[in-house]
């Protein structure tokens, strides 16, 4: 097949305008755009973290203790370290866990749930069981067995908390693959004899994706709390700074330095809040009934 | 309906040796020479080692040693804590009624706060009402609950002066009856707010769209044309019809909340499971840690099968049907 540059010009352009329309119907949503703006702003927050730290994230040097002030904008910590740079260095893991967590437990699970849902048969009633083996457990208490049978390094976690929030994902795509592929488009392809490679991941997979997205933003979402936990109970890679390491260090010293906890908690407030809007507007995006204003009763 | 009690229960128990099963096969991938663990950094020598391979069972086969675990568990005997010096199934015998005394508590006036806070939210004629309950559930839901935790403590008991916020007793007191409830009370108050604001959003969120989904139902519409005013409505139609789905949500996030327990007794000392777990994962205790994973998943299968059981009495289609059969 011929195509004259023309034509694939006006394609990329037209591809061009429709991520730009998807993003001005997401800024339409109640929420989703807030959510993107603050995921947009912490992540150039802790990439760019040496642009807008004073010192290192393991640097001493300060007057340890200090309340916030015009020098130390977040106040300084027991050791001496200025917050403002911890909490930048901070997020950067805290992000990367949230990110990573997410998309394996989206690799795990989304395979689980396609396999099963596109097979269906005993292979689907096995992997099914298996997903809510896991799912019995609380999230958190799997975290804290892999870590107490693992250790605590830093990629460990991440997969340990993948671990733990894979079933959700599971079950979300399996839906997904059991509706869409009773549906016309998906009867179509197999009458014409396309390739079950081609069936999943070209015709199912793309139908399914504002689910997906909306679950893989909540599971960032879930990830940041786990391992806000996991670090407030110093069960957290020690060499690594994250928000819940720095919660663990707050705890101490409540008494004295409110500032050592009340920021980074926020940091993690902040967070998760922008997942779980964007997640709003993605699925008010695509589904405008779920979370549009309901009817109201009248008189 | 008996039968379908039986098999609710039989895929429970089922579910319980699988989770008995994946622990004990995890327990294996630790690393490192378990006779080693056992004696300390000395060298072993082989008669020891040879006595202790038959005390635990050790010289056996994979299938044999598991198959020995799983009936130990079933009589009761969980293992024993080194640390501890106990049984482990007395600690948590001693540790689970005070969990479950919190996470109760909290769930109970968590569910029934979110539950009014959702119907408020969706059946309000004011969206700006709407949209601040939305605004608040949505903050509270992003907070990880320790640090709801620590901000109450801040609050009440290191800037206020009212309550207490270590452990959940005094170390000394005289205390008698009346007075010694309310003392321990005293003790409950913060974890058990900051456990019911962590329940509150969750119930809230589900609850607002449960009753937003049912206000579209054709029978709201029918209700109206009869003419039955909006008090009437909203309680014989839009609040029963819209608790059945929050009533299973809440069941199977039990599990959700016994985790949260685990953070929430850290913050506030509270000597119960969760602060139990924490404990052992620090000391690698690992006999307490499997017992608490069992615990864990035992309570969780139940109160599912409780949910199950609960929404099929609830529901008449469900009664019914199960009743026929």
């Amino acid at each position: 097949m011929s195509v004259d540059a023309n034509t694939i010009g006006r394609l990329q352009r037209s591809r061009k305008s429709a991520s730009l329309d998807l993003l001005r119907r997401l800024f339409r949503t109640r929420f989703g755009g807030i959510g993107l703006v603050i995921l947009m702003v912490i992540t150039l927050l802790s990439v760019f973290a040496p642009l807008f730290a004073t010192t290192g994230p393991l640097e001493l040097g300060a007057p340890s203790m200090q309340p916030p002030s015009g020098q130390y904008l977040l106040g300084t910590d027991s050791l001496g370290r200025d917050l403002r740079s911890v909490m930048l260095y901070a997020g950067r893991s805290s992000l990367t866990i949230g990110f990573c967590a997410a998309a394996m437990a989206f690799l795990i699970g989304g395979t689980v749930g396609a396999l099963a849902g596109y097979f269906r048969g005993p292979l689907a009633a096995v992997l099914l069981r298996i997903t809510d083996l896991f799912h019995t457990l609380p999230a958190i208490i799997i975290v804290l067995f892999s870590v107490s049978l693992l250790g605590a390094n830093f990629w460990l976690q991440v997969a340990a908390v993948a671990l733990a929030i894979w079933p959700i994902e599971a079950r979300i795509v399996y839906g997904q693959f059991i509706t869409l592929s009773e549906r016309e488009f998906v009867l179509a392809a197999r009458a014409a004899g396309l390739s079950t490679f081609h069936i999943i991941f070209r015709e199912i997979l793309p139908n399914a994706l504002p689910t997906v997205i909306v679950q893989v933003s909540l599971d960032a979402s879930t990830a940041i709390l786990i391992e806000a936990g996991l670090g407030f109970l110093g069960l957290s890679d020690p060499t690594v700074p994250s928000w819940g390491e720095m919660l663990n260090r707050g705890q101490e010293y409540l008494e004295l330095a409110w500032w050592m906890s009340v920021f980074p908690g926020a940091a993690i407030c902040v967070a998760v809040l922008g997942f779980n809007l964007f997640a709003d507007g993605v699925t008010e995006m695509f589904n405008p009934r779920a979370s549009a204003a309901p009817p109201k009763l009248e008189g | 309906m008996v039968r379908h009690i039986a098999g609710q229960l039989a895929q429970a128990v089922l579910l319980l040796i699988a989770v008995v099963i994946i622990i004990y096969c995890l327990l294996q991938l630790i690393p490192g020479d378990p006779i080693q663990a056992m004696v300390g950094d000395v060298p072993v020598p082989a008669a020891l080692r040879a006595a202790l391979e038959k005390r635990f069972q050790l010289d056996q086969p994979f299938l044999t040693r598991l198959i020995g675990y799983l009936g130990n568990i079933l009589h009761g005997d969980l293992g024993y804590s080194m640390t501890y010096r106990r049984p482990v199934l007395d600690i948590l015998a001693e540790r689970f009624p005070r969990t479950l005394l919190l996470a109760g508590i909290g769930y109970g006036f968590g569910i029934t706060i979110g539950i009014a806070i959702g119907i408020h939210s969706a059946v309000t004629k004011h969206r700006g009402v709407d949209q601040a309950w939305s605004s608040l559930v949505l903050i509270g839901y992003a907070m990880p609950t320790f640090w709801v935790g620590q901000l109450l403590v801040m609050a009440f008991s290191i800037q206020l002066g009212w309550l207490p916020t270590q452990g959940m007793g005094p170390m000394i007191s005289r205390a008698q009856g009346l007075d010694w409830i309310l003392e321990r009370a005293t003790y409950l108050v913060l974890p058990v707010l900051t456990y019911t604001i962590l329940e509150t959003t969750r119930v809230a969120r589900f609850m607002r769209a449960s009753v937003s989904e049912t206000l579209e139902q054709g029978y709201i519409v029918t209700a109206r044309q009869k003419g039955l005013s909006r008090r009437e409505i909203i309680m014989g139609h839009v609040v029963r019809n819209s608790i059945l789905p929050v009533i299973t949500v809440m069941g199977y996030s039990f599990g959700t909340a016994m985790g949260g327990a685990v953070l929430l007794e850290t913050v506030f000392s509270y000597p119960g499971v969760g602060s139990l777990m924490v404990e052992s994962v620090r000391q690698r205790d690992t006999q307490v840690i499997v017992g608490v994973v069992i615990l864990v998943a035992c309570s969780v299968v139940v109160m599912n099968v409780v949910v199950d059981l609960l929404y099929a009495w609830l529901d008449p289609r469900i009664r019914i049907a199960s009743a026929r059969r």
